[in-house]
């Protein structure tokens, strides 16, 4: 999972960390929208284009009947985003999804790709190895490469190599925690795995140190190794020999060198090291300064691809004005759209096609159950008051009025779009839509006198069902603050919109600015709990998850991401189900769960808008799949 | 006149020397080490002190301090760790880009300015003094990126005249030849100097065409044209001597605007990107090198005026 942002802001920064998976992201996006549908703006859809999924922005048209031919497809991205890693095994310094995704992807593919267009799922075609298979009481899992997968020098893609990569995890980490962007201490990929072997050629076998939940070992471990070249990278020095990088030395005299390789940014297209792939591209040039690269086609690639595969040219830009001007003159094929140049896509649209859907994850208010400040720890543990305050925020309004349509309604963890299989039924519609007068009732009910205008007082304290609840005094108020963060304009948007809504229910929120990087240092019980009885609420955007959302480490009491303390023990029991059992609904139970217990206020996913060149053709779902950072630009061409 | 040379010389390294201290010592209080902004705020303690130890972020502040000014003595700026370049590096491969933009304006703008200020002081309360005087005031109060965005929706969107975007070249032979695309930018730092100058230029001519000089020039029956060139240019000139020396800083400073609009990679948008992802070395080579360039900036003024000027008497 990621933190992110409420806005693009690719600019920034990425910041690693550790959790399930976890690479932390100082930048994305968020929204809302109307219900249901076809498309909500951009250039409509027709009878060209393809089935259109729920909230959509834009339309993808279907694949041209042409073949097409190659070019060379110019992308645009944002310097501050580029590339400063090469070695698959990515630091937390260094772990952005830009970086991942957009680039390394590029030349090394992952085991098991976790994007099938903008649905989270597993992409077998786009995957490296087969299906895993599960034996041993869910507690040994083997799988298989796929042998049309070889390595441009011709030799194949093999089990050996797999395991490379679990062995540099291990080197990495042993010497530094943060080596790994991915590691989560004590779960999965190493901390969990007992031994390893590859009996054959093509076949690995995993013994886990204790049963665990395929679906999540799936696509929360296994889809985070990426085979790399044992004889080309197993070195511990550029003429070295190779060495058995299953000895625990060998793997660490492998990383020291292999990492030291790849702080060289410079050299990323002329050291030979970088130049072995198994993925659909190979990288020809890197500018450091510009952060321009290009990528050349890999004739040897297995995976699919376009008859003739285009060269990628990325192209970086100091910010989004300068890269929308660059689209408005038509100089790139594919670029994402700024959420403020949403207005000005008609200016576009006839030489673009556009696509925008929410990438998958939420955005939240983070309400502290740890602030003592007005009882407001009292006050935010009763359900009732979190359900009141989710009645109070209008995410249809905020989505036409903030997000010019391009967003989607986000009712819990789990979203509604991108559709998964694990979004639970009370996530699809509002489990609490948008009333001012419904959240005055069940203040009313809970002995409240409220003031609309004004501040609520509690009327009839104590703990029965009409009474305020436990802890909270007659004379308590409803006041509290809201830290928000200034730098991105829909957070400010959404705060400001929350605080009036709350105040006609007689909830007064004191706003208080603040900025991404101070809040997460400062407001965060876990990592600050000196801080806890600063803040109430605050907004620093939300996270990006992975294709099997468990929000073990988000929400569960010891949950390093667990900036507002939020302890229920049903709710830790169901997420340490989601990881530990075998049924595979205990993450849809688990988000259930927490949409009906709202342990945050959660709020509309903004859309991720793509456009793309009309001349530009290819599977409907790799334009699809720009929203959520993947780029297939290999199976892209051009038409004309 | 060599002796004030090195006086000044002696103050202006003392100044950057406390500059450094001050921004070290200030960086380092409200910002330890960026540990957290490197690894991710939930990153576990050992991983903190490991790389806190690595890179010497364990130590009294006093004693990094001198430990990088030693660095910096030996060349090495340090590295940055967003971008994982030597921060020398990434400043030699800018600091040309920049200094061409910045030079190349203030060069522009300054032949534009003394002329134009000239002119105004001269045919003052004329149509052509209003024109200029309103033009000035409307260009002065705009911010340099609306003016950036302004020029490029007209005259690279719309007229399809220049490009979008500042030449992506490396090379700086490459940029100066590519005038189709540095010409929007140049031209934008030039409008906004020359709003700036020529209302000095056009104060300091009004003053010295009243002097006592000027009118006995004119009783002695000297023809107009030298008055002007002889008399009023170079004395009217003397304070945008001042003026350009305090604007070499400021043009540097400047170019952050011009250089993000125009997706210029110059030492401009290293800063802005440095600011926005605490890249810490680079914050703080920039501080130092703007330091440095504001203290030479002021010496070469001050060189300039006594040299330009015999009346200024050195003590």
């Amino acid at each position: 999972m990621r933190l992110y942002r409420t806005t693009r802001a690719r600019t920034t920064c990425v910041l690693a960390a550790a959790l399930a998976s976890a690479t932390v992201l100082a930048a994305c996006s968020s929204s809302s929208t109307t219900a249901g549908g076809t498309g909500r703006g951009g250039s409509g859809s027709g009878s060209g284009t393809a089935a259109a999924l729920p909230q959509q922005y834009g339309s993808v048209p279907l694949a041209s009947a042409d073949t097409g031919k190659s070019g060379t497809i110019s992308v645009g991205a944002l310097t501050s985003a580029e590339p400063t890693w090469i070695f698959p095994v990515i630091p937390s310094a260094n772990g952005s999804v830009y970086d991942q995704y957009q680039f390394i992807q590029e030349s090394w593919r992952f085991l098991y790709v976790t994007f099938n267009g903008a649905h989270p799922e597993v992409n077998p075609a786009l995957s490296i190895a087969n299906t895993p298979v599960w034996s041993n009481n869910d507690q040994t899992v083997t799988f298989t490469i796929k042998p049309e997968y070889k390595w441009n020098d011709g030799k194949p893609v093999t089990s050996a190599d797999a395991l490379f990569f679990y062995y540099e995890v291990k080197a990495a980490l042993k010497e530094n925690p943060a080596n790994w962007s991915q590691y989560v201490p004590g779960l999965g990929i190493p901390d969990e795995v007992k031994s390893v072997s590859a009996p054959d050629a093509s076949t690995v076998v995993m013994n886990l140190t204790k049963p665990v939940n395929p679906q999540w070992f799936l696509e929360n471990g296994l889809s985070l190794m990426l085979p790399m070249p044992v004889h080309a990278w197993a070195k511990a020095s550029a003429n070295g020999p190779v060495l058995d990088p299953s000895v625990p030395a060998n793997a660490k005299k492998i990383w020291d060198f292999m990492s030291a390789q790849s702080k060289q940014v410079s050299t990323y297209a002329s050291n030979p090291l970088w130049q072995v792939v198994d993925g659909p591209y190979t990288l020809s040039a890197f500018n450091a300064t510009t952060g321009d690269y290009t990528f050349v086609p890999n004739p040897s690639y297995g995976g699919p691809h376009a008859t003739a595969v285009s060269t990628l040219k990325v192209l970086g830009f100091a910010s989004e004005d300068s890269e929308w001007n660059a689209v408005k003159s038509g100089a790139l094929d594919v670029a994402e759209v700024p959420s403020a140049d949403i207005p000005q896509m008609s200016a576009v649209t006839g030489q673009y096609n556009d696509f925008g859907y929410p990438a998958f994850g939420f955005n939240y208010l983070v309400y502290n159950f740890k602030d003592t400040t007005g009882g407001f720890n009292n006050i935010i543990g009763q359900l009732y008051i979190r359900q009141a305050l989710a009645h109070l925020q209008d995410q249809a309004g905020i989505i036409r009025a903030f997000f010019h349509g391009a967003a989607g309604q986000a009712y819990g963890p789990v979203p509604a779009i991108p559709s998964t299989p694990f979004t639970p039924a009370n996530a699809l519609t509002s489990p609490y839509p948008f009333s001012v007068p419904d959240a005055i009732s069940i203040l009313k009910a809970h002995g409240w006198t409220v003031n609309p205008g004004g501040t609520d007082v509690c009327a009839n304290a104590g703990s029965g069902p009409n009474q305020c609840g436990t802890g909270i005094p007659a004379g308590a108020k409803l006041a509290w603050n809201l830290i928000y963060d200034t730098t991105a304009k829909p957070t400010v948007q959404l705060a400001q919109d929350f605080v009036s809504e709350a105040r006609q229910a007689g909830i007064t929120v004191s706003l208080q600015s603040s900025n991404f990087n101070t809040m997460i240092q400062n407001y965060n019980d876990p990592s600050a709990p000196k801080n806890v009885n600063k803040w109430a609420m605050q907004d620093f955007g939300g996270f990006s998850i992975n294709a099997y959302p468990t929000m073990l480490g988000i929400f569960n009491s010891t949950g390093v991401y667990n900036v507002g303390g939020y302890n229920d023990p049903q709710a830790d029991a169901l997420m340490n189900a989601s990881v530990a059992s075998s049924d595979p609904n205990a993450v849809k139970n688990e988000a259930s769960y927490l949409t009906q217990q709202q342990p945050s206020l959660f709020q509309p996913l903004e859309d991720r808008v793509w456009v793309w060149n009309k001349k530009l053709s290819g599977p409907p779902d790799v334009f699809q799949s720009l929203t959520q950072f993947q780029l297939f630009t290999e199976e892209m061409y051009f038409t004309k | 006149m060599t002796g004030y040379i090195i006086r000044r010389i002696g103050v202006s390294i003392i100044i950057v020397l406390g500059v450094s201290l001050f921004t070290f010592a200030m960086l380092h209080v409200i910002y330890p080490s960026p540990v957290l902004d490197v690894l991710g705020p939930h990153s576990s303690p050992p991983a903190i002190a490991a790389w806190n130890h690595e890179n010497g972020f364990d130590r009294p502040w006093i004693v990094q301090y001198l430990s990088y000014m030693n660095n910096l003595l030996h060349g090495n700026f340090g590295q940055s760790y967003k971008f994982n370049q030597s921060v020398y590096t990434m400043f030699a491969n800018r600091w040309a880009r920049s200094a061409y933009l910045s030079g190349i304006s203030l060069v522009i703008a300054v032949l534009i300015a003394i002329p134009l200020g000239i002119y105004q002081a001269v045919k003052r309360n004329s149509v052509g003094d209003y024109t200029a005087t309103t033009l000035a005031f409307v260009v002065y109060s705009m911010p340099p990126f609306l003016l950036a965005i302004v020029l490029i929706d007209v005259f690279a969107l719309q007229l399809h005249w220049f490009n979008f975007e500042a030449s992506q070249s490396l090379g700086v032979l490459t940029v100066i030849a590519d005038w189709h695309s540095m010409f929007l930018p140049i031209m934008t730092l030039v409008l906004l100097t020359v709003a700036a100058f020529s209302r000095y230029m056009r104060s300091s001519s009004m003053d010295v065409l009243a002097q006592d000089y000027i009118k006995v020039a004119r009783a002695k029956g000297l023809p107009e044209r030298l008055v002007l060139t002889r008399h009023l240019v170079r004395n009217a000139s003397l304070p945008m001597l001042t003026l350009i020396g305090l604007f070499i800083p400021a043009l540097l400073a400047g170019n952050l605007i011009t250089e993000e609009v125009f997706n210029y990679k110059g030492l401009g948008l290293l800063f802005f990107s440095a600011l926005g992802q605490g890249d810490y070395n680079v914050l703080l080579a920039y501080t130092l090198v703007g330091a440095i360039l504001t203290v030479l900036g002021n010496l070469a003024a001050d060189v300039a005026l006594t040299v330009a000027d015999p009346r200024i008497r050195l003590g």
